[in-house]
């Protein structure tokens, strides 16, 4: 069952001092999540993933398009009606420095979102539940009472993990999570989202530019460049057979960490740099940096397509 | 390594760590308030600064219940007395000359005992006799300095100096004590600069708060009357406010705390406008919290710090103000004090009674500098750039 | 086997604040031979970045090199006065860091900027050749078109751009050693793929020797032939890259390289993440910095630092488990030390 849709969405914002001019963020994605499956979205920064996803969340009011989460169309409502719906749609945010307020108990951080919803009768209560919350996400009641500056960074992200799950929502969309974190911090966090979803039957939309961190923790992926999905399909398929020139030369990117895998220069590189999201190229956004550009790629932009069965794509290359 | 280690079995036992000690925090708990007084208090100048202010508010506040005297009591007898005198010494007596010719009988302890009263004048020798105890007492003032005379009629030097134990900083034209003045004057201008700057931050934290998380045409129309006030001098309406007012303590109070908030205001708005785009701040949004939770619970906690920065930068320049209206006449109504009036009242004797003007800029000087190295100190303790 | 050219002996550098002394490095030894590019290895506070910085002498005011040797070439640097350090920095070793944007003059063409590195060491250079060496040095990290970016102010150029412009700054004196300090974290995955690339083709071309510092395990593998790992101030192990990764002989390495998820994992196997948090240096552990969060650690390193013991030929760990009388019990090294 499709938990989340998101249609045509659109996000464009206005370029300061230039009128007319916008920034093409987000331009007509659409996918859908199914209950208690993980998205996965990749992408270089500035490709729209994490626009995307605030836009998803209403901290951004959409250009255009549908957001249709538990068959309610989310674009067109005011903040006052999002109210209940939030409490189903929570968020993780990508650093665990800026996403927690300094001058607030991690009690209080994590009791914000019941102190909201009217949930639990005392205070009493409330605390019983954050204890609570704070033991799931391995911390202890002590550490309710002191601030978010006196923790580590992964400690920080499992605060803004509790303050996000204490609701029980349905929905969880993840905004780079685990960047931000020190590798041998980035497991812990993994683990405890995974855990966390099997055992609250959680739907995520995560969001990263790692892609193996991607690759393990999604089912299906989607990839990203300059605003537009490129790619979409089952992760496994799509890390196994990449069909969008993009995709391949992003997987052939990653510094693998494999003995095996030989050394850099050896390696076919993606050559170029992203042109800038204002002034956008007429045909296919990656038709400058692609190796196998046709004359119609700088024409015409290619729709999205079902290259193999559940693989869509969007490339000339594949109709 | 050639350093050998002798390993004992029991050494090789597993290490038991439990996962809260993985996840004790080691440092010592401190809110955000003992932080930021920790790092004030490791900075000498600031620590300085708030000793002296708080000295300050003991001499303002307290230091009225001390003397004998009030703001206003006048002792015309003993008018234009300075702290340090220079006394004449007839057998032991010694005796003041004010500067019109009157002479005091001081005790040895430098306590001013009384003016003496005059038997009659000999305007052709220029002699004037006071009666001391039936005793006449000749003061010439044929040559300047005016000196009193002994038997032989021969001038008497006033070759000795006495501390003005009666009045410790001296007295002003109408004979009041400067140093109850100076308290009296000191405890107006701070009231006048707390008060003011208190108003000013409120408003400024109303009015750039609205403005900045308003944002859009809301913010654009406030920030421009914001732009047009600011561009007329502000000093320019002060003046204007207290000539259309009367003078007293509450229109001086309105007239500072009705133009100042400018300047609170953009600092507030430029505060909460880069905050806004915090992730907290997009947290509290996605979890449903109301408006007004976001306004008070994070974007104001938030940005306390420079605004209590610029709110003590307010005070000195507050009290400059105050000063220069009750300077150039349209401050505290007489006979009150404040440090500004005192100085303007000295201006007349300044040539023969510099200590006049001294004391009320010493003072102005001292709070001055008080409360800057106090905001230096607290925009350090602030600063989150300095953290670790 | 090539000298060393750069040696830094038994460094410990602390910064010094107000709560205390932050042991950021604490006593590191290494070797840097001519003409090979070693990776360091850490997380953030590992102070792999302390340590790089004590090398040129780059630290903050509040930082002080407590003890320790550092010699470059034979000479002891660590010992010349600052006026001194700095004819050595940029002419013969030179930095790039991970953030190019604060390293560059806003207001100055990138151009200019890199003639002004050359004029600061070799002053008599004419114009006319101080720019076809810049144009050169263009050419040679490929930027294209170097006579219209000779120009360009650094904000005009993409971030990729900007961290070329930093190494042909870095390379204008044609120093021996490049110190790299993440240089590509900031970058893209297809961008930091470019840098990558270029760095090693630079390495070979130049025979210049570089270490390179990151986070990053994937990163060391493709550029370096030999890497040190550091964690809470100290080194935990030392070796080849098969070494390392293939036959590593400390828990961390192996924590490490366990707990990053690689493309076609199993996804119904957990990851065997790093429990606990890294040490605070405010107060660092008394014994080996990881053992608190060590799977296998003993009573011995919670108290006592471990002896650095040469596995093999290049391959050091320092890791109790490793020494000889270690018992075989809950040992994950125990078979292979033995047969050693």
């Amino acid at each position: 069952m499709k938990l989340l849709e998101v249609k045509n969405l659109i996000k464009h914002f206005p370029v300061k001092n230039h009128k007319g001019q916008v920034v093409h963020a987000v331009d007509d994605v659409s996918f859908h999540i199914n209950e208690g499956e993980t998205l996965g979205l990749v992408g270089e920064s500035g490709c729209g993933k994490s626009t995307c996803a605030r836009t998803i969340i209403r901290i951004y009011d959409p250009t255009g398009g549908e957001i249709i989460f538990d068959g309610q169309n989310l674009a067109t409502l005011s903040q006052r009606e999002l109210k209940p719906i939030r409490k189903n749609m929570q968020m993780i945010f990508q650093d665990p420095y800026t996403s927690l307020n300094g001058r607030m108990t991690v009690r209080d951080i994590i009791a914000e979102p019941l102190i909201a919803h009217k949930i639990g009768n005392s205070q009493k209560e409330r605390h019983e539940m954050v204890a609570q919350m704070l033991k799931q996400v391995g911390l202890n009641t002590e550490h309710g009472t002191r601030y978010a500056h006196e923790f580590s960074g992964g400690q920080r992200q499992r605060i803004g993990i509790a303050r996000a799950l204490i609701l029980k929502p349905k929905l969880v969309i993840c905004d780079e999570p685990i960047s931000a974190l020190d590798v041998s911090i980035q497991a812990q966090i993994i683990n405890l989202l995974t855990e966390f979803q099997q055992k609250e039957k959680l739907t995520y939309l995560f969001i990263a530019h790692d892609l193996s961190v991607v690759e393990y923790i999604s089912d299906h992926v989607g990839v990203m460049y300059l605003g537009k999905l490129v790619e979409l399909s089952e992760s496994k398929e799509l890390y196994k057979n990449p069909l969008h020139p993009y995709t391949q030369g992003l997987l052939a990117s990653i510094p693998a960490l494999d003995i095996h895998a030989g050394k850099i220069t050896d390696k076919a590189e993606m050559s170029g740099d992203l042109p800038s999201p204002i002034s956008l190229p007429s045909g296919c956004r990656f038709c400058g940096r692609c190796p196998y550009a046709k004359k119609i790629c700088a024409e015409a932009e290619p729709p999205m397509k079902e290259a193999a069965p559940g693989h869509m794509v969007a490339c000339y290359l594949y109709s | 390594m050639s350093k050998e280690i002798i390993v004992s079995p029991a050494d090789w036992e597993p290490l038991d760590i439990e996962n809260d000690l993985r996840e004790k925090i080691w440092s010592t708990q401190r809110t955000f308030a003992e932080d930021v007084w920790f790092r004030f208090s490791h900075k000498k100048s600031a620590f300085a600064g708030l000793l002296i202010i708080l000295l300050l508010m003991l001499f303002a506040f307290v230091g009225p219940y001390l003397t004998p005297y009030s703001f206003d009591t006048q002792t015309l007898d003993f008018s234009n007395i300075p702290p340090l005198m220079e006394v004449t010494n007839v057998d032991d007596n010694l005796f003041y000359i004010t500067a019109n010719l009157k002479v005091i009988h001081v005790g040895n302890n430098g306590k001013l005992l009384a003016a003496l009263p005059k038997l009659k004048e000999d305007t052709a020798q220029k002699i004037i006799y006071y009666d001391f105890n039936g005793r006449e007492l000749p003061l010439s003032y044929q040559k300047k300095p005016a000196a009193i005379l002994n038997h032989e009629g021969k001038r008497l030097r006033r070759d000795n100096k006495v501390w003005n134990t009666s009045y410790w900083l001296g007295t002003d034209g109408l004979g009041r004590d400067l140093l109850t003045r100076l308290m009296y004057g000191t405890k107006i201008s701070l009231i006048v600069a707390l008060i003011a700057t208190f108003v000013n931050m409120t408003i400024g934290m109303i009015y750039g708060g609205i403005s900045a998380f308003a944002g859009g045409s809301v913010d654009t129309v406030m920030m421009r009357i914001v732009d047009i006030i600011s561009t007329v001098p502000l000093t320019l309406y002060v003046i204007l406010i207290m000539v259309i007012m009367t003078d007293g303590f509450l229109s001086i109070i309105i007239a500072l705390s009705s133009v100042y908030w400018v300047t609170m205001a953009r600092v507030v708005r430029g505060q909460i406008y880069s905050l806004k785009e915090n992730e907290f701040v997009y947290a509290a949004k996605t979890i449903g919290s109301s408006q007004s939770t976001i306004l008070f619970r994070h974007l104001l906690p938030n940005a306390m710090g420079p605004i209590l920065v610029t709110a003590t930068m307010m005070i000195p320049s507050a009290i400059f103000m105050e000063a220069f209206l009750g300077f150039i006449g349209i401050g505290i109504a007489a006979p009150m004090a404040s440090l500004g009036t005192m100085c303007n009242d000295s201006i007349q004797a300044l040539r023969s009674n510099p200590y006049q003007l001294f004391f009320p800029s010493l003072m102005i000087c001292i709070i001055m500098f008080a409360f800057n190295y106090v905001g230096d100190g607290l925009r350090d303790a602030l600063d989150p750039k300095l953290k670790k | 086997m090539s000298k060393a050219l750069l040696q830094i002996e038994n460094l410990k550098t602390s910064f010094y604040t107000q709560n205390g002394e932050v042991q950021a490095v604490r006593g590191i030894n290494l070797e840097l031979r001519a003409g090979e590019a070693l990776g360091i290895v850490g997380e953030s506070g590992s102070g792999k970045s302390v340590m790089s910085m004590s090398v040129l002498r780059l630290l903050p005011d509040n930082a002080k090199i407590k003890e320790g040797k550092i010699s470059f070439n034979g000479k002891v640097i660590s010992v010349l006065s600052k006026k001194e350090i700095r004819v050595i920095r940029g002419k013969d070793i030179a930095m790039v860091f991970q953030d190019p944007m604060s390293s560059l003059n806003p207001l100055i063409s990138v151009g200019e900027q890199v003639a002004e590195m050359i004029r600061i060491h070799y002053p008599k250079t004419g114009k006319t050749e101080m720019r076809s060496r810049v144009l050169e040095l263009f050419h040679l990290v490929k930027i294209p078109e170097p006579e219209k970016r000779y120009k360009n102010l650094p904000h005009e150029f993409s971030g990729g751009m900007r961290q070329r412009v930093m190494i042909a700054l870095a390379l204008a004196c044609k120093p021996d050693i490049l110190i790299a300090d993440e240089p590509t974290t900031a970058l893209d995955v297809t961008i930091q793929a470019q840098i990558l690339k270029l760095l090693a083709n630079l390495q070979k071309e130049l025979g210049m020797s570089i270490l390179f510092i990151t986070h990053d395990l994937g990163v060391v593998m493709q550029l370096c032939s030999r890497a040190i790992v550091m964690y809470g101030g100290m080194k935990m192990e030392e070796g080849s890259m098969e070494d390392l990764f293939l036959h590593s002989r400390h828990p961390y390495t192996m924590g490490l390289i366990r707990s990053i998820p690689k493309i076609g994992q199993d996804k119904s196997v957990p990851l065997q993440p790093i429990l606990g948090s890294p040490p605070d240096m405010l107060n660092p552990p008394a014994g080996c910095p990881f053992a608190p969060r060590c799977p296998y650690a003993r009573k011995i390193c919670a108290s006592q630092v471990p002896p650095y013991t040469a596995i093999k030929n290049h391959h050091f760990s320092a890791c109790w488990l490793v020494t000889e009388d270690a018992p075989a019990t809950n040992n994950p090294f125990a078979q292979s030390s033995t047969t050693a």
